[in-house]
């Protein structure tokens, strides 16, 4: 049967529904008028789960693209800036260990591969440090800008640390009041389909039946479309990344003033990492290990000397994988329901923010082009998610700790995908760069983070200095520059607590 | 360190201040000025947008010099031209409804400079000057605010680059300015240009666009400056 694609109806509203009905109705808005439509239908009595309180820099785009007013957004969702993850213990767990995962690329990217150069003569600096700013001004708890730096702009990459479940509400008054959502509190009953298998509607208990053309399961783990009505299956990882269990607490800071990181801190534990998020309000804590390297007991005592309370933590059992077909028939799933990774590099959200992107760019117009992009975006979303998994298991394959059978499992080649392997094999005579191995439009991670990681692991790709010596005046050039910008930066940013109380104060401008 | 005190004719009937321009207190390249202004600066200099360095908020200002504390209006022979009220102001200040001094002010004594009241305890012309200044200067912010938010909502203010070399090598490229989007003015809508008309403010968009021009002839200024070596010493 064939008709045109006019009412979108989302499920579930949390942070992937509340996203994806923004990103499509922002998009689709001149279309309203003619009947274009799109209702999110949220359960009263569902709690949303909340996870994934660090973003990407692609945030800010989702947000400026959606009207937000970047200032509204900080003083509703307690947002702070992130400007990438400080990784601690991964390495040796030796008491210095620790390396940067900055959002800005290196200095000078397009113009010449810094490692083999750093390499030869890194002069005492980290790579991170050698090739980039951040690392720097996150050490210093400096802001990735100054009050006068209008909306959306940053003198250095930013992406944000936030509260998810008020990011949400937030999400929810902005859809609704500007965008032109209809938001519908209704528990869903029962889900009618077609003979080809079509979700023609949901029936709910508050709100009769909700007829649409297309249904988008944005219901977590639930699943409640893609898997318990459409049969999709699951794809289980946890042979590559071990951990399924995390203990979420949340901690005050020491004080109103206290510093307060702009980086998002992984610590390594004996099996798993504490990750360590700080809002304007609180820290937000949480142990993801593997339960067969650690029982409940063990994991609640690592955590509770590192946040250094006894408080209760709240456990989540998590389950690493994705969904075997996003997009069947007239749905797709996006957020939790479409698949969960432990939260290492925040890619939850950024894959919201990419998945909702596709869907509202890639719309179909008619039922019967659908497939069409269904069968697309299922093969880029697939790709994505083996990417993230190969580049969250980077961050296992390389320690060199020893000291729990965690650490030792996690070098094992059997957990290792073959891709990554290969990747590894290449990497011992040629440093990832630009567009040599990371060249796709989809491409999520850029060969950069591949080399904050890599060489912040202590990684060694063989140097030809004969091979170095073409480049070597540009590399050393392109280094001396960032030292110099680091300096100019650390001399003009504002520290990040003192940046996040004005903008509370006094909002910033919008040019 | 400051010692604010309202002034009475009784307290104060000794002070004097020194009024006159001097390098330490009128050395400034950017003064904020309020609206009512906009007519005695733009035949002198640029009147441009800037943020304020600890709010973020912007602030109409003239610029009157090209690098940190210089002051191409300000001469061994005194001001050249019209001086900002917020200079003019000098160490004075409003508390309430009451005009107030600031005591520790080194402009303040009772030995030099411009009474503030006449042996007959009757006050000063410098003085009936000064407490006009400040009732213009008062509501007069407030509506400079208004001016602003009136551009921003329109969206017509849009970052200048100004970028200036002279005879003697050096460069100069004064950051964090703003004027106003011509092409974004010429763009709206009729009934936003007559609003803009009615309450005065078009007036004031063609006097920050007309000041531009003294970008330029400033910068000459300053260029004969540094040809006829440096400024004579101040006596």
């Amino acid at each position: 049967m064939d008709r045109p694609i006019q009412h979108i109806v989302i499920v579930g509203g949390g942070t992937a529904g509340w996203l994806t009905a923004g990103v499509i109705a922002a998009r689709h808005k001149a279309r309203m008028a003619s009947g274009f439509k799109v209702t999110l239908v949220e359960s009263p009595n569902v709690a949303i789960i909340g996870v994934g309180e660090g973003t990407w820099p692609t945030m800010r785009t989702t947000l400026e693209k959606m009207g937000v007013s970047e200032t509204e957004f900080f003083r509703h969702c307690d947002t702070a800036f992130k400007q990438g993850g400080k990784f601690v213990g991964w390495t040796t767990g030796a008491p210095d260990d620790a390396y940067y995962h900055p959002l800005m690329l290196p200095h000078g990217w397009s113009q010449v591969n810094l490692v083999p150069h750093w390499l030869q003569d890194g002069r005492g600096r980290t790579f991170s440090a050698a090739v980039c700013p951040q690392e720097a001004i996150c050490e210093e708890g400096l802001a990735p800008k100054t009050i006068a730096t209008p909306e959306y702009r940053g003198l250095a990459n930013y992406a944000y640390h936030l509260d998810a479940g008020k990011f949400a509400s937030f999400m929810q008054k902005h859809c609704t009041e500007k965008l032109g959502v209809h938001h519908v509190l209704a528990d869903v009953t029962e889900v009618k389909q077609d003979e080809s298998g079509d979700i023609t509607g949901l029936v709910t208990e508050q709100a009769g039946e909700i007829t649409g053309d297309m249904f988008v399961d944005c219901t977590g783990f639930r699943a409640l479309l893609i898997e318990k009505t459409l049969g999709v299956g699951f794809k289980d990882c946890r042979d590559v990344l071990f951990c399924d269990t995390a203990l979420a607490i949340q901690v005050p800071h020491e004080s109103d003033d206290a510093p307060m990181a702009s980086q998002t801190i992984a610590t390594a534990q004996s099996s798993g990492w504490i990750w360590d998020i700080a809002l304007p309000t609180r820290r937000g804590l949480g142990y993801v290990y593997s339960s067969d390297h650690i029982d409940e007991e063990a994991a609640r005592a690592e955590l509770a000397r590192y946040a250094g309370t006894q408080a209760e933590a709240r456990k989540i059992p998590i389950r690493s994988g994705h969904r075997e077909m996003f997009w069947k028939n007239n749905c797709v799933a996006v957020g939790l329901a479409a698949g969960f990774l432990e939260p290492l590099e925040a890619s939850a959200i950024m894959l919201i923010e990419l998945s909702a992107k596709i869907i509202a760019d890639q719309l179909p117009a008619r039922r019967s082009v659908m497939d069409v992009v269904a069968r697309r975006f299922n093969e880029v979303t697939h790709y994505r998610w083996g990417r993230i998994i190969d580049f969250l298991k980077l961050h296992y394959v390389l320690t060199q700790r020893t000291d729990t059978a965690f650490w030792r499992d996690n070098v094992d080649p059997a957990s290792t995908p073959e891709r990554l392997q290969d990747l590894l094999r290449l990497w011992k005579y040629r440093a990832p760069w630009f567009l040599d191995e990371f060249d796709r439009l989809e491409e999520v991670f850029p060969a950069a983070s591949y080399q904050y990681v890599l060489y912040g692991m202590g990684f060694r790709t063989e140097v030809d200095p004969v091979e170095n010596s073409a480049d070597a005046l540009l590399a050393s050039r392109i280094m001396e520059e960032n030292a110099a910008m680091a300096q100019k930066m650390r001399a003009n940013l504002p520290k990040n607590r003192d940046l996040v109380r004005k903008i509370r104060d006094h909002g910033m401008q919008s040019i | 360190m400051t010692n604010i005190a309202i002034v009475n004719a009784h307290t104060h009937r000794d002070l004097q201040v020194k009024a006159k321009a001097s390098p330490a207190f009128d050395a400034k390249h950017f003064v904020t000025v309020i609206v009512a202004e906009f007519p005695l600066l733009a035949v002198q200099c640029p009147i441009l947008l800037s943020k304020d360095a600890e709010t973020g908020a912007f602030v109409c200002g003239a610029v009157l010099g090209f690098t940190q504390n210089e002051n191409l209006f300000l001469t061994p022979d005194g001001w050249q031209g019209y001086r900002p009220l917020t200079l003019q102001r000098g160490p004075f200040y409003t508390v309430g409804e009451d005009l107030a001094i600031d005591l520790d002010d080194a402009r303040v004594g009772t030995d030099a400079g411009e009474p503030l009241f006449a042996p007959n305890g009757e006050m000063t012309p410098y003085l009936r000057g000064i407490i006009n200044a400040m009732q213009e200067l008062r509501p007069g912010l407030e509506r400079t605010k208004r001016f602003i938010e009136t551009l921003m909502n329109l969206k017509l203010i849009e970052p200048i680059d100004i970028s200036l070399s002279f005879d003697d090598g050096s460069r100069h490229e004064l950051a964090n300015l703003y004027t106003i989007d011509r092409e974004a003015l010429r763009a709206l809508p009729d009934a936003a240009v007559l609003d803009l008309f009615r309450r005065g403010y078009m007036q004031l968009i063609y006097l920050m666009i007309a000041s531009l021009k003294h970008v330029p002839l400033m910068a000459e200024r300053k260029n004969k400056q540094l040809s006829t070596g440096p400024a004579p010493a101040w006596g």
